[in-house]
């Protein structure tokens, strides 16, 4: 009975991935060759072109805008996110689990929900303006919401735990011996920190911003609802391929071309972690 | 995991058991056949509406909502099987889904109370004799202001939002015909242009009111409006009105360089699943009864001419809602434009919006 669910929950996930992650995205991939034709979703005819279209001035701003929101809000979740999740790690059992069910609780909810929270604390009539103007801090309301800064807020506050799990696993599991090693060798603890603790957590780091990297250029809803709908975001550009120019084979060009990206971000970083891993092992 | 595939002799039982995890995926809910699948614009469909007729006709409405002309047509094409009885597209989009095939010519002997409606939007310019839709909601596109924030500026013309005295604090609709609409006003031109080269100079135009842009909505504005989050930009006059009974210093002015005004229509799909559902959907929303009580729910203008006895009087003499005839001169009613201009409209929009 056992195995039959084991069987049973691998196929489902297996299948899910299979019919959810990979078909749908040799989906796209398909879609990426064909040509785009105003009447039908694409024409069965090859073409490079939606790919070459990609290299113009302007998707290229919006990629590097992209790209530099996306690197503020990696940035940001990395130096909120790690010190957290190094504290999380020094607590007791219980108090870490309690820690990671309230980092985990506004998940309960959905995004969109949040997001629309988030521009009622925003907004010029809205919770932090009101306070602030309330203990006189500020005498005249701050435009915060559809600008690039709440675009920033907002991403940074929906991906912090993608970035402080992954560092927070490898923390959890860290060799505190290492630790009382160096201790014993006379380092100081700013030295640890730097030499000993954050070198062997780059995995976790790295994890981390993988996770919060790729969905910081693609969350279109946060910018269309706290950006005012300006496209800000890779994603906003895809969404607008798909739904608004009706133009799909280079909605699905772009799509895999950012998958591209990130995979060959991942490959860079797998390639040297094998080396750095042997290069450790050779030390110890 | 490794483990479950290696053991050769539980090969089938995997087999069998990936079979149950895909069929599940594939699992159809049952068919239900006393539904009406309605598409249509958000706002636009009083939630009341759709509760008395589920009451009185025990049909279930699968409602849904989009925000752009675009979102509906891309979703109808994307998909060859029809799955919505009634949408609500715009005029100049029910000239193009005519043309396309993609909606099917109405029995106007199904539909009662067809005669409610204003003779005048009947056979409007997007369907000439008036087989394919039925008008639902009017709108006229304008001119919003907060006087709290601007007392006694003179702001009777679009060309006026190009002040820099508004940076960063406009509102835009987002949608590309709207905004692009304000962009040929302002230079003279129809808003239904075909003309390339005055789209070009349109976009121009546009991009020199790109600093004075602080956001595009079209699908929440009352509550923008309420909440002073935007203190001028464009507005349909049914959000300003909503807006201005609960903000009392929101003014909506219908500009002198003239306006457009857009009517929205339900039409039945090709094929749509449900097709007699959709006809006593039609019939009922074309009652007299019912189109004033989506008026007095959403401020929606009605083409219904039967509904305004229904109506209290201040909503009827509203001038922000049933401008005056002389008003009503000044607006082009919005019509199809052929594919090159819509293309030229669809890629400066893109570049409007990435600057």
């Amino acid at each position: 009975m056992k195995h039959k669910f084991q069987y049973f929950s691998v196929g489902l996930i297996a299948g899910w991935l299979c019919v959810f992650g990979l078909l749908s995205f040799l989906v796209m991939v398909v879609m990426s060759f064909l040509q785009h034709d105003p009447d039908h979703i694409a024409l069965w005819h090859f073409t490079l072109q939606n790919y070459v279209d990609l290299f113009n001035p302007i998707f290229f701003t919006i990629f590097l805008k992209s790209f530099y929101i996306a690197f503020m809000v990696t940035a940001a979740c990395l130096l909120l996110g790690y010190p957290f999740a190094y504290i999380v790690s020094r607590f007791p059992e219980r108090l870490q689990n309690m820690a990671l069910l309230l980092l985990l609780l506004p998940f309960w909810t959905s995004s969109v929900v949040r997001a629309y929270a988030m521009m009622s604390l925003l907004k010029t009539k809205g919770l932090l303006n009101t306070a602030l103007l309330s203990m006189g801090l500020i005498h005249e309301p701050l435009q915060i919401l559809f600008t690039n800064t709440a675009v920033t807020i907002g991403l940074i506050y929906n991906l912090l735990p993608f970035m402080i799990l992954p560092i927070y696993v490898n923390l959890e599991r860290f060799d505190v011996s290492l630790i009382e090693a160096a201790k014993d060798l006379g380092a100081k603890y700013t030295t640890i920190f730097r030499k000993v603790i954050i070198p062997l957590s780059i995995p976790g780091i790295l994890g981390g911003c993988a996770l919060v990297f790729l969905p910081a250029m693609t969350l279109f809803f946060i910018s269309d609802l706290l950006g005012g709908a300006k496209a800000l975001l890779l994603g906003n550009l895809i969404e607008s391929q798909f739904l608004m120019a009706n133009n799909w084979p280079r909605g699905a060009a772009t799509s895999v071309l950012l998958t591209a990206i990130m995979a060959i971000g991942l490959l860079v970083y797998k390639f040297k972690s094998s080396n750095k891993g042997i290069h450790y092992e050779a030390v110890i | 995991m490794k483990r479950f595939f290696c053991r050769g002799g539980s090969r089938a039982a995997l087999k069998k058991w990936a079979w149950v995890a895909l069929s599940l995926f594939c699992t159809v809910a049952m068919a239900d056949d006393n539904v009406v699948n309605v598409f249509a614009w958000s706002q636009e469909v009083s939630p009341k509406v759709i509760r008395q007729f589920q009451k009185d006709t025990g049909i279930r409405v699968n409602f849904s909502t989009f925000d752009s002309n675009e979102v509906l047509y891309a979703k109808m094409k994307a998909s060859k099987q029809a799955q919505y009885d009634v949408v609500e597209p715009s005029s100049y989009y029910i000239t193009r889904m005519a043309r396309e095939n993609m909606i099917e010519k109405l029995d106007l002997s199904k539909l009662s109370n067809y005669k409610n409606l204003n003779p005048a939007f009947t056979h409007p310019d997007y369907d000439p004799k008036g087989e394919y839709s039925i008008p639902w909601v009017l709108g006229l596109t304008g001119i919003f202001v907060n006087r709290k924030y601007y007392p006694d500026d003179k702001i009777e013309k679009w060309t006026d939002l190009w002040s820099p005295k508004y940076r960063d604090s406009l509102l835009l609709l987002d949608d590309p015909r709207e905004v692009f609409n304000v962009g040929l006003l302002t230079l003279g031109y129809s808003p239904n242009e075909n003309n390339l080269q005055h789209l070009q100079k349109a976009y121009q135009n546009l991009v020199a009111l790109l600093p004075n842009v602080r956001l595009y909505n079209s699908s929440s504005v009352p509550s923008m409006l309420i909440d002073e989050d935007v203190t001028i930009g464009m507005a349909w006059n049914a959000d300003a009105y909503k807006a201005s009974l609960q903000n009392p210093d929101i003014e909506f002015i219908y500009p002198k360089d003239k306006f457009v005004i857009w009517v929205d229509s339900f039409v039945i799909p090709r094929n749509a699943p449900h097709r007699d559902n959709a006809y006593k959907f039609l019939n009922y929303v074309l009652q007299a009864k019912i189109a004033a009580l989506q008026v007095t729910e959403t401020f929606y203008p009605t083409a219904n001419q039967a509904a305004l006895a229904y109506l209290p009087a201040k909503l009827a003499n509203s001038p922000v809602i049933f401008p005056s005839d002389a008003v009503l001169k000044q607006g082009y009613f919005q019509t199809d434009i052929d594919d090159n201009a819509l293309d030229a409209i669809s890629r400066y929009w893109d570049l409007l919006k990435l600057q």
